[in-house]
């Protein structure tokens, strides 16, 4: 069973946002990188990056597939994470604290609408 | 259409892998871990059930010439019991698939075709038959089809109970052995560069087999480690790095290609053929090359990735890559474009890992 932290958003592609002030971070979801197999790749947008809601904003790669980031809401990359990038099988690690962006964001109430642990558990249920 | 399933569906399941349609049949794409497969292989033995892959049978007084005409390699010149990897190709050169011959005797031939080109490879072969006396048969739906590889595979081999005894036959040659009364047909051949043999036979005798090499600690791998193990060694595949647009002289295989045969499909038309393209092997420091990703010189796109993946034996992309005979130069760089940036191309000549078959 693919680890879900309580206190988290989630999003339909397996993203998880964590959200201080205005500024929230994004990674994968232990489903995710569980499902992905070995993440050998990671690409990830440069610092001050404007990212629009539902585009690309990096990609994970296993050994034999390339997945899309795509990006839960519109903002400004704030930070990547560099260690992911140089250390991608991190994420196979521990997908909760290999976080991939920090993001600026206007939309706050956008977070709050995203699953919460509990519906992400049904979510994940339904998509096994 | 529902995919069709190989007699070892309940198996793989069972074991974990997680099932993917290839060429209208529900294969195993991998189990619990690919790296781990792909390391099997090259360490130890690993199992692919590649039961998907055609079977045919030539048989009769013209077998041998029959064949010969077909293919381009040299199969009537070859000992028996030889295994012989061919292009088979149209009278314009290009190629309708790439198989292996078994000379089982003079006048027995196994023929064994890639999945994907079963219908289109027998309809060829069919009507190529005229004014030969022999035979030409498709059983592939009597045959299931294990590859065993890796360095200890001949080691497991005789400790399990294959129900016949085997020998230790030379790489790229067939023995005949007799399971009770069905004939079991053993290769030492394989598609990851490790040695290893083929076992072609009835179903339920297939059935026991992966039972018997479960017991035994093989690992069972699927066709995303298969893919990587050939393409670290290089080995093309059809409908990547080979096509029905394409020529064997195209695509480095010219050593297939035996000129001095009296008559084979394609011969006139590849004797004056000046090739258009070629393959180059490279790798990435930074990225991985995938197929369909541009290759480019001099700001000039050159072709194409026919086949890429991260090598689980260099930690880095590798890949194959169909480029313009007349735009490609070893002298200049090479960068590959994934999603608009440019990647330097390390190009090299050798494969990227020397498989230890013998």
């Amino acid at each position: 069973m693919a680890k879900i932290i309580d206190g988290l958003r989630y999003t339909e592609d397996h993203e998880w946002i964590s959200l201080e002030g205005d500024i929230a971070t994004i990674g994968i979801t232990d489903f995710a990188q569980s499902s992905l197999g070995d993440i050998v790749f990671v690409e990830l947008p440069e610092e001050g990056t404007n990212l629009e809601a539902a585009g690309s904003f990096g990609v994970v790669e296993s050994i034999k597939s390339v997945s899309d980031l795509y990006t839960p809401i519109a903002g400004d990359v704030t930070e990547k994470n560099s260690t992911v990038e140089d250390t991608p099988e991190s994420i196979n690690e521990d997908a909760y604290s290999s976080w991939l962006i920090k993001m600026k964001i206007s939309d706050i109430a956008a977070v709050e609408s995203l699953m919460d642990a509990k519906a992400y558990e049904e979510y994940c249920e339904q998509n096994a | 259409m529902s995919s069709q399933r190989t007699a070892l569906y309940d198996e793989h399941v069972q074991a974990g892998a997680k099932m993917v349609d290839f060429a209208g049949w529900d294969m195993p794409i991998q189990y619990k871990n690919l790296k781990e497969e792909v390391k099997a292989v090259r360490e130890n033995v690993g199992v692919f059930d590649v039961s998907h892959m055609g079977e045919f049978f030539v048989e009769g007084k013209d077998a041998l010439r029959f064949v010969d005409y077909l293919v381009t390699n040299d199969i009537k010149g070859s000992a028996l019991k030889k295994a012989i990897y061919s292009p088979l190709c149209r009278e314009d050169g290009t190629i309708i698939d790439d198989l292996i011959v078994y000379k089982l005797s003079e006048t027995k031939l196994m023929i064994c075709v890639n999945a994907a080109n079963i219908t289109k490879d027998f309809e060829w072969m069919q009507s190529k038959l005229e004014g030969f006396d022999c035979s030409l048969t498709n059983r592939s739906s009597d045959f299931s089809l294990l590859a065993i590889q890796g360095p200890k595979t001949f080691e497991v081999l005789k400790s399990i109970d294959l129900e016949f005894s085997i020998e230790d036959i030379e790489y790229y040659s067939i023995q005949e052995g007799l399971a009770g009364d069905t004939p079991v047909l053993l290769a030492r051949t394989g598609y990851t560069g490790e040695d290893g043999f083929e076992v072609f036979g009835p179903h339920d005798y297939i059935k026991r087999l992966w039972t018997k090499l479960m017991d035994a600690g093989v690992a069972p791998c699927g066709l995303g480690s298969r893919d990587v193990l050939r393409l670290e060694v290089c080995y093309p595949l059809y409908g990547h790095e080979l096509n029905d647009e394409v020529t064997p002289l195209d695509c480095g295989l010219k050593w297939t290609v035996k000129m001095n045969k009296e008559a084979f499909i394609g011969k006139s038309f590849l004797e004056g053929y000046d090739p258009q393209y070629r393959l180059i092997k490279l790798s990435l420091d930074k990225g991985i090359p995938r197929e369909g990703y541009l290759v480019e010189s001099n700001d000039q796109v050159i072709g194409k990735i026919t086949s890429g993946t991260m090598s689980v034996a260099l930690s880095k992309g590798i890949a194959i890559a169909r480029v313009d005979k007349k735009l490609y130069s070893s002298e200049n760089l090479i960068n590959v474009d994934i999603r608009g940036k440019k990647y330097p191309a390390n190009i090299q000549t050798k494969a990227f890992v020397n498989g230890g078959h013998k």
